[in-house]
């Protein structure tokens, strides 16, 4: 078998093993449950009529099933997006530092592999982890309203899918600093680091206009250049998923850019762990 | 390949990964204002102005009678809603017809209207006086007839009904029985006509259009506070706003329904008391219709079923690809409130202006034809 899956193997292993990963998953779990059990919908030719939650009759409009979802499936994009590249950060921080422990790192070396195939196997690995639960609740969300109101959508699928793009451009980053220093602590803040970093790069036009014109914009417009647009996907992943327009611009070259920086910061990773004496 | 070469084709590839992502995110990612949502002003109360106009219309006082006791002074009363009928199943459309005739809707009207090039407009003008663009403010349509407000002065009444039997009825206002008309032409000739409708008029501000001269009467005796109808007016000075408003007899809102739509129609009658339609023609056309009942149970299954039309509406707009009319449908809901339910709905100008765009094709021909003026 491939080295690359080995190691991803590996990872999902243990991610099976960490109690912090299982008890998200039983909670993700017990919330689409609560969803599914409490909440009554009534569609009348394609209008929700009448909603009941807990019982309770919730005083709404009633409009297309679609328009009425609409908030529903926006919120939950942002909830997945955002909420899942945090819940990443967090739970994800120590695989690869733990990978690389001296101990851990010599019996890997050992082995007959490469040594990018460590970081492209953790990295395989963890985004195999993050595309489970993503598709988990966002697959979930989406079967529990489409059963209840017969409007299937695909959109919190595929906006699901953009937030683990968005994702995997953080984990490169943070993959790559443990090949800097073994420190879980600092692979999550450089995660925190660029996801900030990343909600202001999908602002910049915005932020740069609040800019002294001279070396502070510029700076700031180089960099955020080449920086990931986490905040743009995560609006064209909430546009999506809510069936709105899109925002001019091709969501497709965005996300493209994002996931190529993600490749970009692996293969800095690949060149630094390369050289790297263990 | 050994390790110091692998290294820099890694280091190569990141460089040419980083330029390649600021590339596609620099043209995925349009640096430019996101185009604005379409938004509907839905006419929900009085604003401002709509209280201005309002105070501006209380001109009227109506007449006490005088019976040796002293009475608190009557508060001036706007006349046109003093004389709109009073009672459950009844009519009252009021259309503002300055207002209207200054909004996108009017302008699309005024093409339609002067397809001719104006030349019916200038003939009405010169054989009645009145200019409907400047003269008239309101135009009420009832179950009873018409009810026209604005300055009359200029009208020529004597001209045009002066061969008609007429009384006085009331302080400043007569009553003029259907008959002939005589309209005196500009070369010094006459045109004479017959006009099956009796005529009221009220003090150079009002003009009523009724099927006889007791309808007509009828609605000035209501204005004068002699009417026998009991209960207030149809409409209440607060319910005023909107270019186009009032309350519409069940039965004929469900006349208005299409053939496709019977069953609504006859559950609307069965269920509806009565209902309040507001249309604002600011932007985009945009309507509030306030339905109510008596049964909150059958009011709220009306109101499903009308949502579900709604709904089934903005399914076709989409796949028929019309994205304006999907887009602006999506504002289309239903508010239940107990024995009520609160309609709202859009329908986009461009729309409109497709539908009615060879009025302006028509004048535009008809404009171009004429010789240019000396």
């Amino acid at each position: 078998m491939n080295p690359v899956f080995v190691i991803a193997g590996y990872v999902l292993r243990e991610a099976a093993s960490r109690k912090f990963i299982l008890a998200f998953m039983v909670g993700l779990t017990l919330v689409l449950a609560t969803v599914a059990f409490s909440l009554k919908l009534e569609v009348v030719d394609g209008a929700l009529a009448a909603t009941r939650l807990f019982g309770e009759v919730v005083r709404a409009n009633i409009v297309s099933v679609d328009v009425a979802l609409r908030p529903i499936f926006r919120a939950a994009a942002y909830l997945v997006f955002y909420g899942g590249i945090l819940f990443g950060i967090v739970a994800c921080s120590d695989f690869a530092p733990g990978l690389l422990s001296p101990g851990r790192i010599e019996h890997l070396l050992a082995l007959p592999l490469q040594r990018w195939h460590l970081l492209a196997g953790t990295f395989l690995g963890v985004m195999t982890l993050a595309l489970g639960g993503t598709v988990y609740a966002a697959g979930g969300l989406t079967l529990i309203f489409g059963v209840k109101t017969g409007y299937w959508t695909v959109g919190p699928l595929i906006a699901g899918a953009m937030a683990c793009v968005g994702f995997a451009a953080v984990y490169a980053v943070m993959l790559t600093t443990a090949t800097l220093v073994r420190s879980a602590a600092l692979c999550s803040a450089a995660g925190f680091v660029l996801l900030v970093c990343g909600i202001l790069a999908g602002f910049r036009a915005d932020v740069s206009r609040y800019l002294e014109p001279g070396v502070g914009r510029a700076s700031f417009d180089a960099v955020t250049l080449v920086l990931p647009r986490l905040s743009a996907l995560a609006v064209g992943a909430a546009d999506l998923a809510s069936s709105t327009p899109l925002a001019p611009g091709s969501l497709g070259m965005l996300l493209g850019g994002v996931l190529v920086f993600g490749l970009g910061s692996l293969a800095v990773g690949f060149w630094h762990f390369e050289g790297k004496d263990c | 390949m050994d390790s110091r070469r692998r290294r820099k084709v890694w280091l190569g590839g990141a460089l040419l990964l980083f330029a390649v992502a600021a590339f596609l995110m620099f043209t995925g990612q349009a640096d430019g204002d996101r185009p604005s949502a379409p938004e509907v002003n839905f006419p929900s109360r009085m604003s401002g102005p709509d209280f201005a106009r309002a105070e501006k219309r209380r001109t009227w006082v109506m007449p006490t009678l005088d019976a040796g006791v002293a009475q608190a002074p009557a508060k001036p009363r706007d006349p046109l809603l003093a004389a709109l009928p009073r009672g459950p199943g009844r009519t009252a459309v009021v259309i503002e017809a300055n207002a209207l005739r200054h909004s996108p809707l009017g302008e699309l009207l005024m093409d339609c209207l002067m397809r001719d090039g104006g030349k019916n407009l200038e003939q009405f003008k010169s054989l009645s006086g009145v200019d409907p663009f400047q003269d008239l403010d309101r135009m009420v349509i009832t179950d009873e007839g018409l009810i026209l407000s604005g300055d009359f002065s200029k009208a020529r009444y004597q001209e045009l009904l002066g061969e008609r039997v007429s009384s006085d009825h009331g302080p400043g206002a007569r009553v003029y029985e259907a008959g002939d008309t005589a309209m005196p032409l500009p070369d010094g000739g006459t045109r004479r006509g017959r006009m099956d409708n009796a005529v009221g008029t009220w003090n150079n501000q009002m003009l009523v259009v009724g099927r006889n001269p007791d309808e007509v009467k009828t609605v000035l005796d209501r204005m004068d506070g002699r009417g026998t109808e009991e209960g207030p007016p149809l409409l209440d000075e607060n319910s005023t706003y909107g270019e186009m408003y009032g309350v519409l007899a069940v039965s004929q809102l469900a006349k208005l329904l299409g053939p496709g739509q019977q069953e609504l129609a006859q559950r609307l009658v069965d269920v509806a008391q009565n209902v309040e339609l507001h249309l604002d023609t600011s932007g985009d056309v945009a309507m509030v219709a306030n339905v109510s009942g008596l049964d909150a149970e059958k009011m709220t299954d009306l109101g499903k079923s009308l949502g579900g039309v709604l709904s089934m509406a903005r399914m076709k707009a989409q796949t028929e690809g019309n994205t304006d009319l999907a887009q602006l449908l999506d504002f289309a809901k239903v508010r239940p409130d107990g024995t009520s339910f609160k309609l709202e709905l859009a329908v986009p100008l461009e729309a409109i202006q497709q539908q009615l765009a060879w009025c302006r094709e028509d004048r535009k021909t008809v404009e171009n034809a004429q010789p240019p003026a000396p």
